[in-house]
């Protein structure tokens, strides 16, 4: 839950107090569980009357048997009081309980459609948007909206209710008065709010250099080699020396808020209760005020005051979830670029598809940059064609383009005659299964990552799968074979290891079409060898597209397409290539001249 | 957590106390702030009584309505300057303690580091310096406080009625037995709160940095089902720590009123019959009611006092951790002489754990001046004998020897001038590039940067740079390739012109060619200077003045490489691998 260190600039500003456009959506989320809305809105007032009603049980008590000395009554009095004090217990503790679980349910909610939403976005927006700030969309956000909820909006509620019905009741005992009170309040009002938005500044700018202080000695300890050996030990301190001086003079700062806070409104309430006994001497002098009203007055002012800092600090709850809304709404509004075609159009492929592609005059560019112009590419169900050609080509945008990664900007990509865009994204992904150069690997068991908690697929038929790939050799040494859990990102797993359950994955999903970018990361002689077995099992009956790195791929494929500058130049088999005497046999000759042939 | 009770509290007290000594008249002055605050408290309601008094009389009370207006001014005074003044001493003992941590974690080496996970080291600095500020600040006002108010109204409650200051104070144990286990148990459901977050949130990362896998094999669907699962953990634990939460605010306020209502069922009675007077009745609920809150306080500090201990233990664990090397030795000043570079093992053995040997009575020397090539498969201990070399682990003494002297007698300061490693991950700080080059060198000349980058080869690639040498690196800056990031960490090792240089396998993501290059400039910018490095290409072992092969950690070959291709066979099928491999990356480019 570290806070991102350079989380000082979006994610800290702060909305309006209050936006209708804003809330009135929120509402929508809020409209399933009206009911239990309903009960904690009835909540407050049934506490309130019973926290009111035991001063005046007392009061009965003594004026009616304390101080006359007969005590017929007295008991159910003194019943009355427990029975308040029960009804206060329990009010008490269902209003924050029902406010909470309120808060969970909407947040539970919004979270999910956030999460949902997420996963249907396409890669060009992920690339624009770091992942830092995704996360803290779903997380934090979502966090500071549910605060609104359970700490904010409905004791706001309460609060302002309050306010308004002390205000009310003193104006009905002495206008004059409450005129003198409630002139003072608004400056009160103002200080309070004031310095809890300036605490709220100070204790964030706290937290910041605690994760900078964090960030620090995060990056000392993961670097702690590199610090020995230029002997930065002494520059290190003086660094964090700073944040942490910095951090203890922030607190100073902090501290005094606080205890000004705390002290300031309880001061103003005194202040006003001399004014109050100024003012209120002068009228009982001209004799339009009572005592008993005065004392009502004084007990009033309490009353009046402990909302004020309880609300200043509601205020600034609701600004964060405010601007977090803001964000969250921005968020679930963005389309995604590549979405299912809409019903009437959407074609679904074949239970048994056949496996032919064509690439009909496809062209793709980022911009201004053109990256592929003019493709044709017809791949006959079965055939299998290795793509070669120098880096930035446009072979991994080839593949991005037959399961809709990316979308030409002309031209067509068929899987047996239908248009890649009519068929759903979900059935044309699984009918293309596509391996990327690095297979990531999520946190769960070897097994999870092979069937992707796909609950179609069974622990034998993952274990089928290893076994076709050989990587159930290794998988079998590690303590809990299948069973076993990763460690971060499987860097306990060496890059061949990771490349032969990339295959086994796929070999799990079974798609009709492989399209694999195969990796380029160097692995020793025996890995070597188990992924060019299990590639020539992977291929056996499906069509397959692959991004050749490996000799013995390209020399075993049907058919070689060489891609350079975003155009196909040449295609042919191996042979027909090396005797065009083109680009292929240029980088044949320059890459594989020292591969000793016991390789392949 | 569980070892709260083991140790005997003084010396569990032993990093904390020094950092006390100069705090003495802090907490006496803190202290006596406390009492004056306490006292102006009490006397506003005392000033509000006479007041009520005279209006009746039907006058306005000017005089003690100005004492009112004082009293406010001063109780503020009173209650800011104390709470800033133990809060301010609560932040300085903190600030005291993270130098402390922080100094120690600097002087400690890798033996003891490499145990540690890095995010604990990391919370111990933030969290539990925190929780030990939290028992000295809030932990001395709290404790104050109820230590005052128990001294203020118990001689006064007990002269009224001894019995009535019974019956009234019954429900002061159960207020603070709830205070303290309700406390307990929501820091232990708020810790789980936040680990479920924790969890919630590595979930939505991971997810995203593996967006590409969800979407090529269709996999939304049950990603949305385990998202929709760990939501709900995370609610649950949320919602159980909400009902403890709701529950205590009102219990505290039960409490109060059943000793409200023990005076009333009791005290009424007595005040019926004329025992009791009906002020005394009035004052014994005032009296209940200025003891509640600090009870609850009493109790909440226990258990933040429990925390603080613990967290105190975790930090002693590292405060009391020593570095192999004596902190003398390594303290002592830099010889001014530059070394000629000359290194010999001397029946070095070496082992990570004891029981893992990983390099077996080695015996070489490396001449000064020369370019020293280190072969063998992974795990044969070529990476394990730099770090040793570096003395980033502990060698036994006298078994490394460089120009004569003992490796584990040289001042710290002179071994980094003279020394330079690159280790294998090429790991930079997330500052500007030309910071990660010149470090805190005194001399911040960019010509010593430009000419390493030179060297390196990264110089033309730092000129599309967006702020050339400025620009910033890392996660807030731009992400380096690897070889890029290779490239940088062996400028950065040049930049101090060492007269040996240490390389472990630094150009493992840099092509052949420039790797060749790169080599050639560095034999051409000094030929004193002696270099080892560890590496997987034939064409820069074919570069050594020898190679030593090692396997097991033994040296099984020495020579240069066309000798140990003709008598070698493990150096042989070593070589065989490596040209396989080359051609391989040759064509993924």
């Amino acid at each position: 839950m570290m806070p991102a260190v350079n989380s000082d600039t979006e994610e800290t500003r702060y909305g309006a107090f209050l936006d209708a456009r804003l809330m009135a959506r929120f509402f929508g989320y809020a409209k399933p569980h009206r009911r239990w809305l309903a009960f904690a809105m009835i909540l407050p007032p049934i506490g309130a009357l019973s926290q009111l009603a035991q001063p005046l049980v007392i009061q009965m008590a003594v004026d009616r048997h304390l101080v006359t000395g007969q005590l017929d009554g007295f008991f159910g009095l003194l019943a009355a009081l427990a029975g308040l004090g029960v009804v206060q217990f329990v009010t008490g503790y269902l209003q924050s309980t029902v406010n909470a679980m309120l808060g969970q349910r909407v947040i539970s909610d919004l979270r999910q459609e956030l999460f949902a939403h997420l996963l249907t976005l396409d890669a060009a927006f992920y690339a624009r948007n770091p992942s830092g700030a995704l996360t803290n969309r779903v997380a934090n956000d979502a966090e500071a909206i549910s605060q609104m909820v359970s700490a904010g909006l409905i004791n706001l509620v309460g609060d302002v209710l309050l306010l308004i019905s002390v205000a009310v009741g003193m104006a009905l005992l002495s206008p004059r008065l409450s005129l003198a009170v409630l002139i003072l309040m608004p400056a009160v009002i103002f200080v309070a709010f004031r310095v809890t938005q300036r605490m709220r500044v100070i204790q964030r700018h706290g937290t910041l250099l605690q994760a900078r202080m964090t960030a620090r000695l995060t990056e000392e300890t993961e670097g702690r080699d590199v610090v020995r050996l230029f002997h930065q030990q002494q520059n290190a301190m003086v660094q964090f020396g700073r944040l942490n001086r910095a951090h203890r003079e922030n607190a100073d700062k902090s501290n005094f808020l606080e205890a000004f806070q705390f002290s300031f409104v309880e001061a103003a309430s005194t202040m006003v209760v001399a004014a109050i006994f100024w003012y209120g001497g002068l009228l009982m002098a001209e004799q339009t005020l009572t005592i008993g009203v005065l004392t009502a007055f004084i007990d009033a002012v309490r009353r009046l005051f402990f909302p004020i800092r309880d609300l200043a600090g509601k205020f600034t709850t609701m600004q964060s979830a405010m601007s977090a809304l803001e964000r969250v709404f921005t968020l679930l509004d963005t389309p995604p670029a590549i979405a299912d075609p809409t019903p009437a159009q959407a074609i679904l492929p074949p239970p048994h598809p056949k496996g032919e592609i064509h690439f009909q005059g496809v062209t793709f560019g980022y911009g201004q940059e053109t990256v592929l112009s003019g493709i044709e590419l017809h791949i006959a169900p079965g055939e299998r064609i290795a793509v070669v050609g120098p880096t930035g080509a446009g072979k991994s945008t080839l593949i991005k383009l037959l399961n809709r990664t990316c979308e030409p900007q002309q031209g067509s990509v068929r899987i047996d005659g239908i248009p890649v865009n009519r068929i759903p994204l979900a059935p044309l992904r699984r009918m293309a299964g596509v391996a990327r150069q690095e297979t990531f690997l999520f946190s769960g068991t070897i097994a999870e990552n092979i069937g992707l908690f796909d609950p179609a697929i069974s622990l034998e038929r993952i274990e089928q799968a290893a076994e076709e790939t050989g990587a159930m050799g290794f998988i079998r040494a590690l303590p809990a074979g299948l069973q076993t859990r990763l460690t971060e990102r499987g860097n306990n797993l060496s890059a061949g290891q990771r490349q032969l359950l990339g295959m086994t994955r796929i070999f799990a999903h079974n798609p009709p079409i492989l399209v694999l970018d195969e990796a380029t990361s160097s692995v020793d002689a025996v890995s070597e060898r188990l992924i060019q077995t299990a590639l020539e099992r992977l291929m056996r009956g499906r069509t397959a597209l692959i991004i050749a790195h490996r000799l013995s791929t390209i020399r075993h494929a049907d058919r070689i397409v060489v891609l350079s500058h975003g155009r196909i130049v040449e295609s042919g088999t191996h042979q027909q290539l090396l005797e065009q005497q083109g680009l292929f046999a240029t980088l044949h000759a320059l890459q594989f001249r020292e591969e000793p042939e016991a390789v392949t | 957590m569980k070892n709260a009770t083991t140790s005997p509290a003084p010396s569990r007290l032993r990093h904390l106390l020094p950092l006390f000594a100069g705090q003495k008249r802090a907490f006496a002055l803190g202290f006596a702030l406390l009492a004056l605050t306490n006292a102006s408290a009490a006397a506003i309601p005392y000033v509000m009584k006479l007041a009520t008094e005279e209006l009746m009389l039907r006058k306005v009370p000017h005089t003690l309505i100005l004492a009112l207006v004082v009293l406010a001014i001063v109780n503020a005074f009173f209650r800011i300057r104390s709470r800033t003044l133990i809060f301010g001493i609560g932040r300085d003992v903190e600030f005291a303690l993270r130098s402390r941590y922080h100094a120690k974690l600097l002087s400690l080496d890798a033996p003891f580091l490499d145990q540690e996970k890095t995010g604990e080291l990391a919370s111990r600095a933030a969290a539990d310096v925190g929780a030990v500020r939290m028992f000295v600040g809030p932990g001395f006002l709290q404790i104050s406080n109820a230590l005052m108010a128990y001294a203020a109204t118990m001689p006064v409650m007990l002269g009224l009625d001894p019995l009535l200051t019974l019956l009234a104070l019954a429900p002061i144990p159960l207020v603070l037995g709830v205070s303290r286990l309700l406390t307990r148990r929501m820091y232990r459901l708020s810790r789980v709160v936040a680990d479920r977050f924790g969890a919630l949130s590595g979930f939505i990362q991971e997810s995203i940095a593996g967006i590409a896998a969800i979407h090529a094999h269709a996999r939304e669907t049950d990603w949305n089902r385990r998202f929709a699962a760990e939501t709900e953990e995370l609610s649950r634990a949320a919602l159980r720590h909400a009902r403890l939460q709701s529950l205590f605010g009102p219990m505290v306020v039960l409490g109060g009123a059943i000793g409200g209502f023990i005076i009333l069922a009791h005290g009424g009675r007595e005040v019926a019959a004329g025992r009791l007077t009906m002020g005394d009745f009035v004052a014994f609920s005032g009296y209940l009611a200025m003891l509640i809150w600090p009870t609850v306080g009493f109790g909440w500090i226990l258990t933040v006092m429990q925390r603080g201990l613990a967290a105190l233990d975790r930090i002693s664990g590292v405060l009391d951790a020593h570095p192999f090397l004596d902190p003398a030795v390594a303290a002592a000043p830099a010889a001014e002489k530059r070394w000629t570079g000359a290194i010999t093992l001397d029946h070095l053995s070496f082992a990570f754990r004891p029981d893992t040997p990983v390099l077996h009575d080695l015996s070489l020397e490396i001449p000064a001046g020369s370019l020293t090539g280190l072969a063998g498969r992974i795990g044969s201990g070529k990476s394990a004998l730099l770090q040793v070399l570096a003395r980033l682990h502990p060698a036994p003494a006298g078994t490394i020897r460089i120009d004569g002297r003992d490796l584990n007698t040289l001042p710290e300061a002179e071994l980094r001038r003279e020394l330079a490693m690159v280790p294998q991950e090429s790991f930079l700080f997330s500052s500007t590039l030309l910071q990660n080059l010149l470090l805190d060198r005194p001399d911040p000349s960019h010509f010593r940067a430009r000419e390493a980058i030179r060297l390196a080869d990264l110089e033309e690639e730092v000129q599309r740079f967006p702020q050339g040498l400025e620009t910033l690196i890392g996660e807030r800056g731009i992400t380096l390739s690897g070889g890029q990031r290779q490239r940088a960490a062996l400028a950065r090792a040049l930049v101090g012109n060492p007269s040996i240089l240490l390389l472990d396998d630094v150009f493992s993501h840099v092509d052949a060619r420039t790797e060749a290059r790169i080599l050639e400039n560095l034999r051409a910018a000094s030929r004193h200077r002696t270099v080892v490095m560890v590496c997987h290409r034939v064409a820069a072992l074919q570069r050594a003045d020898r190679i030593h092969l090692l396997d097991q950690g033994r040296i099984v070959a020495s020579g240069t490489h066309d000798t140990l291709l003709e008598t070698s066979p493990l150096y042989r099928d070593l070589h065989n691998t490596m040209s396989r491999a080359e051609a391989l990356e040759a064509l993924a480019r």
